[in-house]
């Protein structure tokens, strides 16, 4: 057993932080309290970062060479996530194209799809959005109902995807699409499909927190071409299935450094208060600290079986579950324990300028359904791991 | 980075499973539960102790094998699996206080404890009610030790007590005529408690403030050692409960067919593993963060106390009727981990522990 990082990976960690100390202009938690800042220039903040992280070489650092790669592996991507975080750097908005197409594309695209599509993903030039979900196909994702039909060499694309986010500001979308009607999964391919044409429209859609993250896809025979089919006819199901795992383990060290600063955060409310002598609030606070110990420990463990070159069994199951039950008890425990001035959202009247635990309480509330519900990693879990058997 | 254990650790986690599995079967130590006054089997420990087990993580140069934390944690690990019965962890305690101690006497009861030929036992407990007093009120003077510790495990056959008192921690070896002591009858009926009064002939081994320091550590090895079996014993009754639903039919179906089952065995896998990532990264850290291992062995014991409730509560639970019968084994689990809870580091000690790594 051994947790600690190389010399290597605090060396990268090191040089890392000075650049962010050096580049960042200011965090980030002040351009979105910004009165002066509504949510497309939020973006531009957001895109004018991602274009320098870029010159840096800091993103897609673990791709081949040629596609920007740096030699890295899963953990300079996961220090990489901490810091910045922890530096409360704007989050890049191309985070979908970079996680999850641009390992597609090296992996099943063609040597035209990657030159195309690979530098612009990386620059910021074009913001990619996924569209997986649809409104009847959710956790059963292979039902879905969005169909391309063939139109010469190139195809058709008629449906509607959901839940699609960062929609309302992307210029392309990876599209899962029925090219089978017949075949379950066999009938699923994946294409790449602009946004920007007649027969797409994107409406934003409001999330529970007030903001629009999220967009809703409405294809009405838009047009795919031919050449921006992503692998074989029917193998959309697979791709999508092995790009999910792409991504494992690249945020095992994220969400507890996060939890971290809201733990403090917590921690110095309690103390204004003049609360934090209180035994029950001394037990739910050396309770949440346990919990995200906990949550961290499960991420060693990811992270160090990544780094020994196995692939992480059930740990991501149950680094989903752990990270994303924890933070809605984190802030729920945040608001009984903080009192009203909890429920004052950042740009209120009286907010504490340094946490939204209002808009963290609400948000939590999405992370045991996005990617693989918590009902899902739970038959996951049941399924595979413990190998129950079916009804 | 690498979170499986080395060759060495990995194979002595696997001679100890083969080894209770052959030697202490729960049909057998059923037996030495139920049956036996003291609980544990005395041929099985001098077996042990040939084997060099008692002195696992007694460093090299007191006379241990020094394999550290990581090793006895995979060693308590298989202890919990099998519900193996009896003082073993109390050894691996009172070890560190006699090895922290130091001394001619208390090397001699170290070796003699490594070498099983000796049971030696912290007896730290007044109260009732767990809430200790500051300042023990069992007293030190001319030689002799005087008054009534509660909850000694194992005290009725120690050959030695390690007996805080208000000058130090002393030794007190067994006199002539045995203990004055009284067998308790407890919640967890492998475990043999004893109160236990003394009035014998006792040295010294360390003054109030060098005891401070020695029972603090003792009280982190017990928390950790505590949580290593607790991560054994919810490994298995997991086991237990994912067997018995495979097995039993209900409705046309096995059990374990249910949706509404198979997610709580879901929930019982998740605080399983996350207690293994806590144990070990505690362990780790024990052996080569020290820094940070006050803060991860009270999260390692909260986390084990938690999967304790929920694993061993739901494998009766899953058992049905079954469940609640002496006849069948979950009620074992069920019953080892409370004590475990309660009596190695307490949830309320660790909390403050967390809290005061936190600088709260």
């Amino acid at each position: 057993m051994d947790l600690s990082f190389t010399e290597a990976h605090e060396a990268f960690r090191t040089r890392l932080r000075s650049w962010l100390a050096e580049n960042l202009e200011r965090p980030f938690t002040e351009d979105l309290r910004d009165p002066a800042n509504g949510a497309d220039e939020l973006v531009e903040i957001r895109r004018r970062w991602q274009a320098k992280l870029n010159e840096a070489g800091y993103l897609g650092m673990d791709w081949p060479e040629e596609w920007g790669g740096q030699g890295a592996s899963v953990v300079e991507k996961a220090i990489f996530a901490a810091e910045t975080l922890a530096a409360d750097a704007p989050p890049i908005p191309n985070f979908l194209g970079i996680s999850l197409l641009g390992p597609a594309l090296i992996h099943h695209g063609s040597e035209a799809q990657r030159r195309r599509f690979i530098p612009k993903m990386l620059s910021g030039e074009e913001i990619w959005c996924q569209g997986f979900s649809e409104p009847s196909s959710g956790s059963d994702l292979a039902s879905l109902r969005c169909r391309a039909e063939p139109d010469g060499d190139d195809w058709r694309i008629t449906g509607q995807k959901v839940w699609t986010t960062f929609g309302p500001w992307a210029d392309w979308i990876f599209v899962l699409a029925r090219t089978d009607p017949d075949d379950r999964h066999g009938g699923i391919s994946f294409f790449l499909v602009p946004l920007h044409q007649d027969g797409v429209e994107v409406r934003p859609l409001r999330q529970i927190t007030g903001e629009s993250e999220f967009g809703e896809v409405f294809f009405d025979g838009a047009l795919a071409k031919g050449e921006h089919l992503v692998g074989k006819l029917g193998e959309g199901w697979r791709i999508a299935m092995t790009v999910l795992s792409y991504e494992r383990g690249s945020s095992a060290l994220t969400d507890p450094a996060r939890n971290d600063g809201y733990l403090e955060d917590l921690i110095a409310g309690l103390k204004e208060n003049g609360t934090l002598g209180r035994p029950e609030v001394r037990e739910k606070l050396a309770r949440l600290i346990v919990q995200n110990e906990v949550v961290r420990a499960n991420g060693y463990r990811t992270l160090a079986t990544l780094a020994s070159g196995r692939a992480p069994g059930p740990e991501s199951s149950i680094e989903k579950l752990l990270w994303s039950e924890y933070a809605q008890r984190q802030s729920e425990t945040a608001l009984d324990l903080l009192g009203p001035r909890a429920h004052l959202r950042l740009r209120s009247p009286h907010a504490r300028p340094e946490m939204d635990w209002a808009r963290e309480f609400l948000w939590d509330r999405a992370g045991t359904i996005y990617s693989g519900s918590s009902e899902i990693q739970r038959n996951i879990i049941a399924k595979r791991v413990l190998k129950l058997p079916t009804a | 980075m690498r979170f499986d254990l080395d060759e060495d650790r990995a194979l002595l986690k696997q001679s100890t499973r083969e080894l209770l599995e052959a030697e202490s079967p729960l049909a057998e130590s059923r037996s030495v539960m139920e049956d036996s006054a003291e609980g544990y089997s005395k041929a099985l420990y001098d077996r042990l102790a040939e084997l060099g087990y008692q002195g696992l993580a007694v460093p090299e140069e007191n006379g241990g094998s020094g394999v550290g934390w990581v090793g006895l944690a995979a060693v308590l690990e298989e202890m919990g699996r099998a519900a193996f019965p009896g003082p073993f962890l109390d050894l691996v305690i009172a070890a560190e206080a006699l090895r922290g101690a130091g001394g001619e006497i208390a090397d001699a009861w170290l070796r003699k404890l490594i070498a099983g030929e000796a049971v030696v036992v912290l007896a730290d407990r007044e109260t009732l009610s767990g809430e200790e007093p500051d300042r023990p009120g069992a007293r030190f003077a001319g030689g002799r030790v005087t008054g009534t510790k509660h909850f000694v495990p194992f005290g009725r056959q120690a050959d030695a007590l390690l007996v805080t008192t208000d000058a130090g921690l002393v030794l007190a070896p067994r006199p002539d005529a045995g203990w004055n002591a009284e067998a308790l009858e407890v919640l967890d009926h492998a475990q043999r408690f004893a109160a236990v009064t003394l009035d014998s002939p006792a040295t010294l081994l360390a003054d109030p403030a060098a005891s401070a320091a020695l029972l603090a550590t003792c009280a982190r090895l017990a928390a950790f050692g505590a949580s290593a079996l607790m991560l054994g014993l919810v490994e298995r009754s997991l086991e237990m409960a994912v067997a018995y639903t495979m097995e039993r039919q209900a409705f046309g179906a096995p059990l374990a067919s249910f949706q509404a089952l198979q997610h709580r065995e879901a929930d019982m896998f998740l605080q399983t593993e996350a207690t293994r990532a806590a144990v070990y990264r505690a362990a780790w850290a024990a052996d080569a963060s020290p820094g940070e291992a006050p803060l991860l062995i009270a999260v390692a014991k909260v986390q084990a106390g938690e999967a304790g409730r929920k694993v061993c509560g739901e494998n009766i639970q899953l058992h049905g009727g079954v469940g609640y019968t002496w006849e069948y084994d979950p009620h074992i689990y069920f019953k080892r981990i409370k004590t475990l809870e309660h009596f190695y580091g307490p949830v309320g000690d660790q909390l403050e522990a967390v809290l005061a790594a936190r600088g709260v």
